[in-house]
C-alpha cells in the first residue's frame, strides 16, 4: 500500500476516534449535569449540615475557641495533650472501653441464643417482637422507665427483697460499683432484639445442604453448631458485631437520663464527657477535640470492618 | 467409635439423636418474653396510680382502681408541656423523614441509574455523612446555626433532621434501583419521558415498599432523637417529645414517679402503635 494512503487513512482514524470520544465526553457531561440537577437537593443539605461541621470541628480542635466572643488563633496540638493527661478523660475512655466489651458480649450471646431459641418455634413472630419491642422506644424513655426500676423502693428492689426475704434498698443509679452495670443491663435489654432479629435473618439465609448433609453424616447438635453454622454465620456476626461496638462507644441517651445523679457524670462514657465540656463548661476547643478522638475511633472501626468483610465474605465462599 | 455409629446410624436410615421435646423449649421462651415484659408491666401497673398509692404499695401490686390514670395523664401533660413538644416532633419527624425519603430517592436515581463520571464518588461523598458519629456535628452546628439565626427554630430543626436522614436512604434506595429492569427505562425514553417524568411515574412507584420502609425507620428515629433537640432547639417552643421528657425528668421534685412513667408512656405511645401496627414494614426496614 502507498505509504502516503497509509498515513492519511491513520489520521482519519484518529480523527474518527477523537469525534467518537468528544461525543461520549459531551453525552456523559449531559448526563452530568442532568444528574447534578437531582442530586442538588441532598448534596447541598449533606454538606452543609454534617459535611462542612465536620471540617469545622477538626479545625475547632486545633485553636483555643474559649466562649462566644471566640479566640481563634492556632494552637496546634494543645487540647489533644490537655485531653491526654486529663484524669476525667482517662475515666471516661475507661469506662467506654468497658461499654463496648460488654455491648458487644452481652447482646451477641443472648441475641445469638435467643434467635436459636425461636428459630423454627410456633408462635415465634410473638416472641420475636416482643424481644424487639424495647428497641422501638426513646433511650431516653428507657431511662425514664428504668430510673424508677433501679429507685431505692424501685420493682428491682422489691424483688430482690421478696428472694431473699429482706429489705434491699439499695440505690442502684447512686453507687459508684453499681451504676455502670446497671445501665449496661438497661442497654443489653434494649439491644438484644436487634441483634436477635439480624442474626436470625443471617440464620435463614444460611444454605440448607451443609448443614442437612452434617446431620446425615451424624455430628450432633452442637457439633453442627460450631463447625458449620457458627463459620457460615460469620459475616452477619462481623456485621453485628461492629454495629455493636460503634452504638457502645457512643453511647449518651441512657446514661444522660439515668446517670444524672452521678456526681462525677462525665466520666461516664466520651460522649457524656464531650457533651459536658461543651455545653456545660463551654470549653468548645477542648470538646471538639474529644469529638475529634470519638470520630477517629468510629472511623478506624469503619475501615476495619471492609477490610475484615472482604476476607470473611471469602472465607465463607 | 463415635464414627462407627454414626455411620451405622446413617446405614439403617435411623432418625437423628432425639432433640428435647417441643414444649421445652416453648416454655423456655414464654419465661423469657415474661421477664422481658417484666419492667413493661411494672410501668403499666404505675400510671394506673395515684402519687399517694404509688408511694404506699409496693411497686408490682395491682393499683386499686383505673380512675388515677386520667390524673396522671392531665398532671403529666401539663407540667411536662408535652402538648407543644407533641406537636413539633409530630412535625419534624413527619417533615424531616418525608422530605429525606424523598431527596434521597432523587439522589439515589442518577447514582444508580446514569452513566457519568466518578458516581462512586459522588455517591460516597453523600454517604459520608453516616459514618461520623453525631458527636462531631454538635459544637460546628451550635454555632453555625446561631450565626444563621437557626437555633431554637423550627426551620433550623426540620433542616437539620431531613439532612441527618438522607445518606441511609440513598444506601437503600439506589441498592433497589439498581435492580429494577434497566428496559423499562429504554422504553420509557423511546416514547419520548423525560429524565423527571421518568424517575416520578416510573421509579417511585416501583419503589414504595423499601421507601415506606426507610421512611418508618427516620420517622421513629427523629421521634425518639433527644440530643440534637436538646443542643440546637432547647427552647420551650422548639422541644422535641424526648427532649421535653427529659427536661421534666430533671425538675420532677414536683410530681411523683407515676406521672414521670406517664409521660414516658405518653411520649412513646405514637411510635408504639406505629410498631404494633405497621410491623412487618419495619422489619423489612432491617432486611435492607
Amino acid at each position: 500500500m502507498n505509504p502516503l494512503l497509509q498515513h492519511d487513512q491513520q489520521l482519519l482514524a484518529r480523527i474518527g476516534l477523537a469525534q467518537i470520544k468528544a461525543r461520549e465526553r459531551a453525552r456523559q457531561g449531559r448526563q452530568f449535569r442532568l444528574a447534578l440537577r437531582f442530586m442538588a437537593p441532598a448534596l447541598l443539605l449533606v454538606t452543609a449540615l454534617l459535611l462542612l461541621p465536620v471540617l469545622y470541628n477538626i479545625w475547632l480542635s486545633f485553636t483555643q475557641w474559649q466562649l462566644f466572643e471566640g479566640r481563634d488563633e492556632f494552637a496546634g496540638w494543645e487540647n489533644y495533650h490537655q485531653l491526654w493527661s486529663s484524669p476525667y478523660f482517662d475515666d471516661a475512655l475507661g469506662n467506654t472501653a468497658l461499654w463496648v466489651v460488654a455491648s458487644v458480649l452481652f447482646p451477641l450471646t443472648a441475641g445469638l441464643g435467643l434467635a436459636l431459641l425461636f428459630r423454627q418455634m410456633p408462635g415465634q413472630e410473638w416472641f420475636k417482637s416482643i424481644i424487639f419491642l424495647p428497641r422501638i422506644l426513646a433511650p431516653t424513655a428507657v431511662g425514664v422507665m428504668w430510673y424508677y426500676v433501679y429507685a431505692p423502693q424501685g420493682m428491682l428492689n422489691q424483688m430482690l427483697g421478696q428472694f431473699t426475704s429482706m429489705p434491699v434498698e439499695t440505690g442502684w443509679l447512686f453507687e459508684e460499683q453499681l451504676v455502670t452495670p446497671a445501665i449496661i443491663l438497661t442497654f443489653v435489654w434494649q439491644s438484644c432484639g436487634l441483634v436477635m432479629v439480624l442474626l436470625l435473618l443471617g440464620l435463614a439465609a444460611l444454605p440448607r445442604d451443609p448443614l442437612d448433609a452434617a446431620r446425615m453424616d451424624g455430628a450432633r447438635p452442637w457439633q453442627v453448631f460450631r463447625h458449620i453454622t457458627l463459620p457460615l454465620l460469620a459475616p452477619t456476626l462481623l456485621m453485628v458485631v461492629i454495629l455493636s461496638v460503634l452504638a457502645g462507644f457512643t453511647v449518651f441517651d441512657l446514661l444522660w437520663v439515668m446517670g444524672a445523679n452521678y456526681p462525677q457524670q462525665r466520666t461516664l462514657s466520651l460522649a457524656v464527657f464531650m457533651y459536658f465540656e461543651a455545653f456545660q463548661k463551654n470549653s468548645w476547643a477542648f470538646a471538639a477535640a474529644t469529638a475529634v478522638v470519638i470520630g477517629g475511633v468510629v472511623l478506624a472501626v469503619t475501615w476495619l470492618q471492609t477490610l475484615l468483610q472482604a476476607r470473611v465474605d471469602r472465607m465463607v465462599r | 467409635m463415635q464414627n462407627l455409629t454414626s455411620q451405622q446410624a446413617n446405614w439403617l436410615a435411623l432418625p437423628p439423636p432425639a432433640s428435647p421435646p417441643r414444649w421445652g423449649k416453648a416454655l423456655c421462651g414464654l419465661a423469657i418474653a415474661l421477664l422481658w415484659l417484666l419492667p413493661f408491666s411494672y410501668v403499666l401497673l404505675a400510671i394506673f396510680k395515684s402519687t399517694a398509692e404509688y408511694a404506699a404499695s409496693p411497686p408490682l401490686s395491682l393499683p386499686e382502681g383505673v380512675s388515677p390514670l386520667l390524673e396522671n395523664i392531665r398532671m403529666a401533660w401539663e407540667q411536662g408541656d408535652m402538648a407543644q413538644a407533641m406537636l413539633n416532633s409530630s412535625l419534624y419527624a413527619a417533615v424531616g423523614a418525608s422530605l429525606a425519603v424523598l431527596l434521597a430517592a432523587m439522589a439515589a436515581y442518577p447514582l444508580a441509574r446514569m452513566q457519568f463520571r466518578h458516581r462512586n464518588l459522588w455517591f460516597l461523598l453523600l454517604f459520608a455523612g453516616t459514618v461520623f458519629p453525631f458527636q462531631m456535628y454538635l459544637i460546628p452546628l451550635f454555632f453555625g446555626f446561631q450565626w444563621a439565626e437557626l437555633l431554637d427554630t423550627h426551620l433550623g430543626m426540620c433542616l437539620l433532621y431531613t439532612a441527618i436522614c438522607i445518606p441511609f436512604p440513598v444506601l437503600v434506595l439506589r441498592n433497589y434501583m439498581q435492580n429494577l429492569s434497566l428496559e423499562i427505562d429504554q422504553a420509557a425514553r423511546l416514547d419520548g419521558a423525560s429524565e423527571f417524568t421518568l424517575f416520578w411515574r416510573i421509579i417511585l412507584p416501583n419503589l414504595r415498599g423499601p421507601m415506606s420502609a426507610v421512611f418508618l425507620l427516620q420517622f421513629t428515629w427523629i421521634w425518639n432523637d433527644m440530643l440534637f433537640s436538646s443542643v440546637l432547639g432547647n427552647s420551650p417552643d422548639t422541644r422535641s417529645i424526648m427532649n421535653a421528657l427529659l427536661v421534666f425528668q430533671g425538675s420532677y421534685a414536683q410530681s411523683g414517679p407515676n406521672i414521670m412513667l406517664t409521660a414516658a408512656v405518653l411520649a412513646s405511645l405514637p411510635t408504639l402503635l406505629l410498631f404494633v401496627l405497621l410491623r412487618r414494614q419495619f422489619m423489612q426496614g432491617l432486611r435492607v
